[in-house]
């Protein structure tokens, strides 16, 4: 995404524009910037490097004011930790296998290859959520 | 490249900002006997179990690596908390 568009997200999280606006000011940014070669898009110029967490939510009523989470976390942070699976001894992971069954939840750690998680990840670039709830918002996209 | 700066700002109940600039290599350096300590003390307890060595190093210094560009902004009311990798 590039600086323009980055803009345009900024300005929603921030509230001063709505969703609708900020679809209106993506067409029209793509209208502008006509995409590339065929298959690449606009996303196509550059992977994305992070992922962004924002979270705005309004005052609960506590008084304290709103709260906003600003999280970004470089791709290859994600791709580290991920490797780090791998060192997980076999033992940790059927314990861990067997706590999960114990509480209901029947999931084999063992079949999760660090490489399927690597993949996933690599497949992060495409994704957005956009939650919007009355009094907050949640979005977490690439950049 | 290794995390140069990292830049914490921690904004207090009364409105005041706090500013923390830590410059990594100098304090890693500053701290290196303790560092050597805390790293031998993991590969032995990583060795006890089952956790390849070399590979917990690589995994360490790949995490290290990737830092640079995190950036951690949290606020809550009149309190916030910054952190920036760089």
């Amino acid at each position: 995404m590039d600086e323009q568009g980055r803009q345009i997200l900024a300005m929603l999280a921030e509230g001063k524009i709505t969703a609708d606006e900020a679809e209106r000011l993506i067409n029209a940014l793509e209208r502008v910037q006509p995409e590339g070669p065929a298959g690449t898009g606009p996303r196509g110029k550059s992977r994305p490097r992070y992922v962004r967490v924002l979270v705005n939510s309004d005052d609960d009523g506590s008084g304290d004011g709103p709260s906003r989470i600003n999280i970004r976390v470089p791709l290859q942070l994600l791709r580290a930790g991920v490797r780090l699976t791998s060192l997980v001894p076999p033992q940790a992971l059927t314990r861990a296998n067997a706590e999960l069954v114990k509480r209901g939840v029947p999931i084999d750690l063992t079949e999760l290859k660090p490489a399927q998680l690597e993949e996933l990840i690599d497949q992060l670039d495409e994704v957005m959520i956009d939650i919007d709830d009355p009094g907050s918002k949640v979005q977490v996209f690439c950049e | 490249m290794i995390p140069q700066l990292v830049t914490m700002r921690y904004r207090r109940p009364d409105g005041r900002w706090r500013r923390l600039w830590v410059p990594v290599v100098p304090v890693a350096l500053v701290l290196s006997p303790l560092l050597l300590l805390a790293v031998v003390g993991g590969l032995i307890v990583g060795r006890c179990y089952g956790i390849s060595p070399s590979g917990a190093l690589r995994g360490a210094g790949r995490l290290l690596w990737a830092l640079p560009g995190a950036r951690f902004e949290i606020e809550d009311g009149r309190t916030a908390l910054r952190i920036r990798v760089s």
